[in-house]
């Protein structure tokens, strides 16, 4: 490992911004606003493999790491269009269909992931089981060959936008106790699949919806990998969305502070830019320091899952999103701060995100949760719940 | 075909370009490099041009050793190879001196087309491509906003103040383009991994058979005598709408001759 980027991985970040500077924070925030999806961008970007970076190449991916998903997410988001479903589609539902899924699975899901043409959201939310996954009561239930799944999920990013969705579920014969969950994907016109849209105050073109399963019947092969594989399946899909979760924050933090650093160099109040005062300046130097401090946490997260290290890249995963989310929220608030009033006009493209990082501290695992587990796992404190 | 597109790295227009206070050439080391932006839209036609007609697009770079970067960029984008003319014996060649060394390397090389940005965001001198086709004696076709090859026969629309010209002139031939010409591609994940793979020959003055009297500052046609830091802008004007905001518009645009 090497604390610079490879020429290639550096290469991909340029060329991700040329993409992103041409749509921009506008764009973005008119199809937040028209209720319309990004369209253009995910085509342009599927267009250039930026998708699906970290797919296999045998599926038609990239062949890279989820270092290079996570970089051109980081890209868009520095450009002003923090895309949530790339945390979604090919990071969580594309890491776990290709460690798990069947060939006929990967064939058809990887491939369209990779050609742009297909997009899976992933739910494993339910009202009573946030936090806590232990309470997941989404069941399959074995019918003949196939499955008949009932469940409620919520907060369901992107669903509009997807052609199936990614089902965390239990099977019948272990309803209760500790989670042994299943993966069901369920395509988003299944019969007795229903959806209704959350209201968010979240400028995002990415809406988040309530789903309900009603006698949903699937076929044997919606079940992905193994019904009693339990949570290692699972936390291949969650490193990967955690470490992008990162991604996504450090990438609203970059161009929080861009933004920031150059009104402060410009704005005159008195006799000197308003980035000569060191009440200024410092908050937004140490808005530097803690982004480079989130970013190489990612960096390292990143190369731990693609060295194959699952057990280290959880760690590392859940500290560099804990570290990315509190970056991203004091650099929106350090950022309209510097504006003063326009920071909070449409025209700076800054109060468009104060929702979307106060969202890095709470999904998809919460600042507590990762906290806990960090006081259980690294320190060995006792547990409290 | 064998289509040969020049590169050039110039510093990025997005920062502060110096000239060096020793020897008035351009401070390499103040500027991150960039491709010239024009020289963006000859690669893509270049390659819209291959991928029509079949052949190679070959990417052509006089320049210092930290060009190669932009010429990765040319690659990854999707041409084939590359050739970069690397010499300290080049520092401070002007635009004569220039046409002179990179026409050696397109007579060794050999081309069917040489294509290139009408001007670079530096020197703007605009001269390469005239200078390039008289010293290579073929046709050149320049300011190309359309371009369409039909056998040997290449056609034109060159860009004019009132419009459009067509011009035509047989293969081979020198073209430069205009921005109107196309929208350049960005590199995609696949170029960009294909690009470290690709061939780059590195050739010096004596590779190329470029006499070292001919280039380099000493010897240059031309010489930068003096320079200063562009003024400070001013204060623009104000037009304070008093029922005649629109005739004083108008006026300012006429003075200006916008108009
Ligand atoms: C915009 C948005 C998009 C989302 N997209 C998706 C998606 O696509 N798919 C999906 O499955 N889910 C999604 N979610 C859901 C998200 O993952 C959950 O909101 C998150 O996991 C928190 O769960 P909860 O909302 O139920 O909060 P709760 O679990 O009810 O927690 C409430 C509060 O209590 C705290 N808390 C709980 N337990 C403890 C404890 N033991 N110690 C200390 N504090 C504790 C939490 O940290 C939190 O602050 C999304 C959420 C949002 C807001």
């Amino acid at each position: 490992m090497s604390f610079v980027e490879s020429e290639e991985r550096r290469a991909l970040r340029e060329s991700v911004a040329a993409l992103g500077a041409k749509y921009g924070h506008e764009y973005y925030v008119r199809k937040a606003r028209a209720g319309e999806e990004t369209t253009e961008l995910w085509a342009g970007a599927g267009e250039l493999g930026f998708l699906s970076v970290n797919l296999p190449e045998r599926y038609g991916g990239g062949g890279g790491g989820i270092g290079d998903l996570a970089a051109v997410l980081e890209e868009l988001a520095a450009a002003g269009s923090p895309l949530l479903m790339l945390v979604v589609s090919p990071a969580i539902c594309g890491s776990i269909i290709a460690r798990f899924g069947t060939e006929a699975q990967r064939e058809y899901w990887l491939r369209r992931f990779a050609d742009g043409s297909a997009k899976m959201a992933f739910a494993i939310t339910e009202p009573d089981a946030g936090s806590n996954a232990h309470r997941l009561t989404t069941i399959g239930r074995r019918d003949g060959g196939g499955w008949v799944l009932n469940g409620r999920k919520v907060f369901i990013s992107a669903v509009e936008e997807a052609d199936a969705v990614m089902v965390v579920g239990r099977t019948a014969d272990a309803a209760t106790g500790r989670l042994r969950p299943s993966l069901f994907i369920v395509p988003t016109d299944a019969p007795g699949f229903s959806r209704t849209p959350i209201a968010m105050e979240i400028v995002s073109p990415e809406r988040q919806s309530m789903l309900y399963f009603d006698d949903v019947r699937l076929p044997g092969d919606a079940l992905v990998g193994d019904e009693d594989a339990g949570l290692l399946q699972l936390f291949t899909g969650l490193n990967p969305e955690r470490i992008m979760a990162a991604a996504f924050a450090t990438g609203i933090a970059r161009y929080a502070l861009d933004r920031a650093v150059a009104y402060a160099k410009d704005r005159q109040v008195w006799d000197v830019p308003i980035g000569a005062h060191q009440g200024l300046a410092h908050p937004l130097a140490r808005i530097k320091i803690e982004l480079e401090q989130a970013r190489l946490m990612s960096q390292k997260a990143a190369w731990l899952y693609d060295a194959g290290d699952d057990a280290a890249a959880g760690e590392a995963a859940n500290m560099a999103k804990y570290a990315a989310a509190e970056v991203a929220a004091a650099a929106v608030d350090q950022a309209v701060q510097t504006l003063g009033g326009n920071g909070l006009t449409t025209e700076y493209g800054l109060g468009t995100l104060v929702g979307a990082v106060r969202l890095s501290r709470i999904a998809p695992v919460s600042r507590e949760m990762i906290l806990n587990y960090v006081a259980q796992h690294s320190l060995g404190l006792p547990r409290s719940y | 075909m064998n289509i040969v597109v020049l590169v050039k790295q110039v510093p990025d227009t997005a920062t502060e370009r110096k000239l060096s206070a020793a020897d008035s050439t351009l401070d390499r080391a103040s500027a991150d490099g960039v491709i010239n932006e024009l020289d963006e839209y000859a690669i893509e036609e270049g390659l819209r041009l291959k991928e029509a007609h079949g052949g190679e697009v070959t990417i052509l770079t006089m320049g210092p050793d930290q060009a190669s970067d932009s010429i990765r960029k040319a690659l990854s984008m999707g041409a084939d190879k590359a050739v970069h003319l690397v010499d300290d014996a080049l520092h401070g060649s002007d635009a004569v001196q220039t046409s002179y060394a990179l026409a050696q390397v397109l007579k060794k090389i050999g081309f069917d087309l040489a294509v290139l940005g009408s001007e670079s965001t530096d020197a703007r001198t605009g001269v390469l491509a005239a200078a390039l086709a008289e010293r290579l004696g073929v046709p050149q076709l320049s300011l190309a906003s359309k371009v369409e090859i039909d056998g040997s026969t290449v056609r034109i629309q060159r860009i004019t103040d009132y419009g459009y010209d067509r011009v035509e002139g047989s293969l081979p031939a020198v073209l430069s383009v205009v921005e109107k010409i196309n929208e350049p591609r960005y590199p995609s994940f696949k170029g960009i991994m294909a690009a470290k793979k690709k061939p780059v020959e590195k050739l010096s003055l004596a590779d190329a058979g470029i006499d070292p009297a001919l280039v380099g500052l000493a010897g240059a046609t031309t010489q930068v005598v003096d320079f200063a830091d562009a003024p400070p802008r001013e204060a623009g004007t104000v037009v304070k709408d008093e029922g005649d905001g629109g005739a004083k518009l108008a006026e300012f645009l006429a003075a200006k001759k916008f108009v």
